[in-house]
């Protein structure tokens, strides 16, 4: 398709080539109003056909980038944040982040049981399993074997469009805080 | 920033002699691609003048296509520069300014038309004053000089190559070359070691006397036991008061006090160049900083102190005691490149690393190890030293930060570290906001308790 293209393309501009040289080739040319109109039509279709091609182009230029500032530090966590972000996106897959970081979170709220309501980890651990480990329902679902979402979580959760496990990690992590600094304060 | 002309015309021989001091490689060329659709602008312009019949739009399109021709004239020249990089001070005090002069020498024979040099800033320094770049057009023989101000911090720290932009008269290609001169600038920052007062040792220690109270019975200041007397014992420490008493002699034995051996570990591993904000002093700056108040305490106190980094990269200074060896750890604290300011991106091989400290390490040195604490590995070494018969104090800045959801997670984790690690007989103190000898001093009254 495109070579008898090309081939039209040189031998048109031969032509013109030749017609400036020699007027008999240009007479021979009909210069209707049609004709006119065509090649101008054609040159505005090729002009708009260029400029879109040039659109889908991204423009490059060297980035030296910024050595004035310290090559900056990580914030511990920060990486954590990303994996969340990309393990409850939109995208399929992450089960196994969301399952890893779960299985942290409920480590530190036993840790957290044990110490907080001074019992064994074995009571922790069902504590935790049956949600009963703090008053907060969101954080008790988000730890708990067979418990659900208060519908005030599952409603914002829909109306902002991000998922229910995010709200649930917040909650049990505020709630891990919480239990943490009360154990604190009873032991001074 | 400056340009001027060579002021001598006849300098051929010199130009070949600076050609060696500066090495450039060609990066990468590329089209930037800036005046792309131009051609489809005149071609639809010239198009839309002969359908409306308006010779005017048609002459404004044969602009468009002196624009194309313009945008296709000239290759990005090559960077013909000769760099050289000068700084103010080469062994400057942390925090003070180090002003970077540049000044860099066209000794092509063409013109440059569009050049931006930017200077290799290590990355452990902060420019405070002006940018280290600079955007100019050099005619061949000219010089364009511009500096900038760093601020020194701990460490030994060498420029890097600088890049030069080169692009052609209308932009649309560009070259980038890197320019390295033959003699890089390099300061080395050395902080002096304060003393922070005194530091929480656990134990026994070595043969020698120091400062150390320990648990065997001798000549000594502090009351330690009383035993039955011996011949030979001295008459000053027979207890005269049980004689009077009893009619038996005893012996009082004081506590002996002796030199502790301590080696120094700080974390330098990729983890621990943590911070609570990345603009923030990282956590091994911290590790060094209060590892240097230790190694000062400790060496005043009689002790045998030395060093050691846990990371890819070998640092050791082995126990020892006396103004040179002070020195030498103030170096080995300032410039060892496994304590560089930012990661060297290495492999660390933990099992190896355990097998070679257990090895250096004396049979009777207890640890003081500088350690985020920001993940399990950390904490598994601190217990795994302990557990090999070697005294171990943990000793953590607090690099956590408490915004998001899973820098809380970490910092709970953190915490939680701390805990076990206490539970399992380790010492630990953690500080953060507050200064190190501070935290020291706090969690030395509670001990003593």
């Amino acid at each position: 398709m495109v070579r008898p293209l090309v081939a039209l393309g040189v031998a048109a501009v031969a032509v013109g080539f030749v017609a400036v040289i020699d007027r008999g080739v240009a007479a021979a040319l009909d210069p209707s109003t049609t004709v006119v109109t065509l090649i101008g039509a054609l040159g505005v279709a090729q002009g708009l056909r260029y400029a879109n091609a040039r659109r889908n182009r991204r423009r490059q230029a060297a980035d030296p980038g910024d050595p004035e500032r310290r090559a900056p530090a990580s914030v511990p966590g920060a990486d954590l944040d990303e994996r969340i972000e990309r393990a409850t996106g939109p995208a399929r897959g992450g089960h196994r982040t969301r399952r890893q970081i779960r299985d942290r979170v409920r480590e530190l709220a036993v840790a957290a049981v044990v110490r907080g309501r001074n019992v064994s980890v074995e009571t922790a651990d069902r504590l935790v399993e049956t949600g009963d480990w703090t008053a907060d329902a969101t954080a008790a679902a988000f730890l708990a074997r067979r418990s659900s979402y208060p519908v005030r979580v599952r409603i914002r959760a829909v109306v902002s469009g991000r998922s229910r496990y995010e709200f649930g990690l917040r909650a049990a992590v505020d709630a891990i805080d919480r239990l943490d600094e009360e154990g604190s304060e009873a032991e001074r | 920033m400056s340009e001027t002309g060579d002021p001598a015309p006849n300098e051929g021989p010199a130009e070949g002699a600076d050609a060696a001091t500066t090495e450039r490689r060609v990066r990468r060329e590329i089209e930037t691609g800036r005046w792309d659709g131009v051609r489809g602008a005149a071609l639809a312009l010239v198009g839309v003048g002969i359908v409306a019949r308006r010779p005017g739009l048609v002459l404004l399109g044969a602009v468009g296509v002196g624009y194309v021709l313009y945008a296709g004239v000239g290759e990005a020249p090559a960077a013909t520069l000769d760099v050289t990089r000068t700084a103010s001070d080469a062994t400057p005090e942390p925090g003070d300014e180090v002003t970077v002069t540049v000044r860099a020498r066209n000794v092509g024979d063409a013109p440059l038309p569009d050049l931006r040099l930017v200077d290799g800033v290590p990355p452990g320094l902060e420019v405070v004053d002006g940018p280290a770049r600079v955007a100019t057009a050099l005619r061949p023989g000219a010089t364009v000089a511009f500096e900038y101000a760093a601020r020194a911090s701990r460490g030994e720290h060498e420029w890097e190559a600088a890049t030069a932009i080169t692009r052609n008269p209308s932009g649309s290609r560009e070259r980038t070359t890197a320019v390295d001169p033959v003699d890089p600038a390099r300061i080395v920052c050395t902080p002096d070691l304060a003393a922070g007062g005194d530091l929480p040792l656990r134990g026994l220690t070595t043969r020698s006397h120091g400062r150390m109270p320990t648990d065997v019975g001798g000549a000594g200041v502090e009351f330690h036991a009383t035993r039955e007397y011996r011949r030979g014992d001295p008459l000053k420490r027979v207890d005269w008061n049980r004689r009077a008493r009893t009619g038996e002699l005893a012996t009082v034995e004081l506590r002996e006090e002796r030199a502790a051996t301590v080696v120094l570990l700080v974390d330098a591993r990729e983890t621990a160049y943590a911070a609570s904000d990345p603009a923030a002093e990282t956590a091994v700056e911290a590790s060094v900083g209060a590892a240097g108040q230790a190694f000062r305490a400790l060496l005043d106190g009689g002790d045998r102190v030395g060093i050691a980094a846990l990371g890819p990269v070998d640092c050791w200074l082995a126990p020892g005691a006396g103004t040179a060896h002070a020195a030498r750890g103030r170096e080995t604290l300032a410039t060892d490149p496994a304590l560089a300011p930012t990661p060297s991106g290495d492999r660390f091989y933990r099992s190896l690393w355990l097998r070679r400290f257990r090895r250096r390490l004396p049979a009777d040195a207890q640890v003081l190890f500088f350690t985020p604490l920001i993940d399990d590995a950390a904490a598994s070494i601190a217990r795994r030293i302990d557990a090999h018969g070697h005294l171990v104090t943990v000793l953590s800045p607090d690099v956590t930060a408490s915004g998001t959801t899973g820098e809380r997670l970490v910092g709970l984790e953190r915490r939680e570290r701390l805990r076990d690690l206490r539970s399992t007989g380790v010492r630990a103190i953690e500080w953060g906001e507050e200064s190190f000898p501070v935290a020291v001093a706090r969690a030395t009254s509670r001990w003593s308790r």
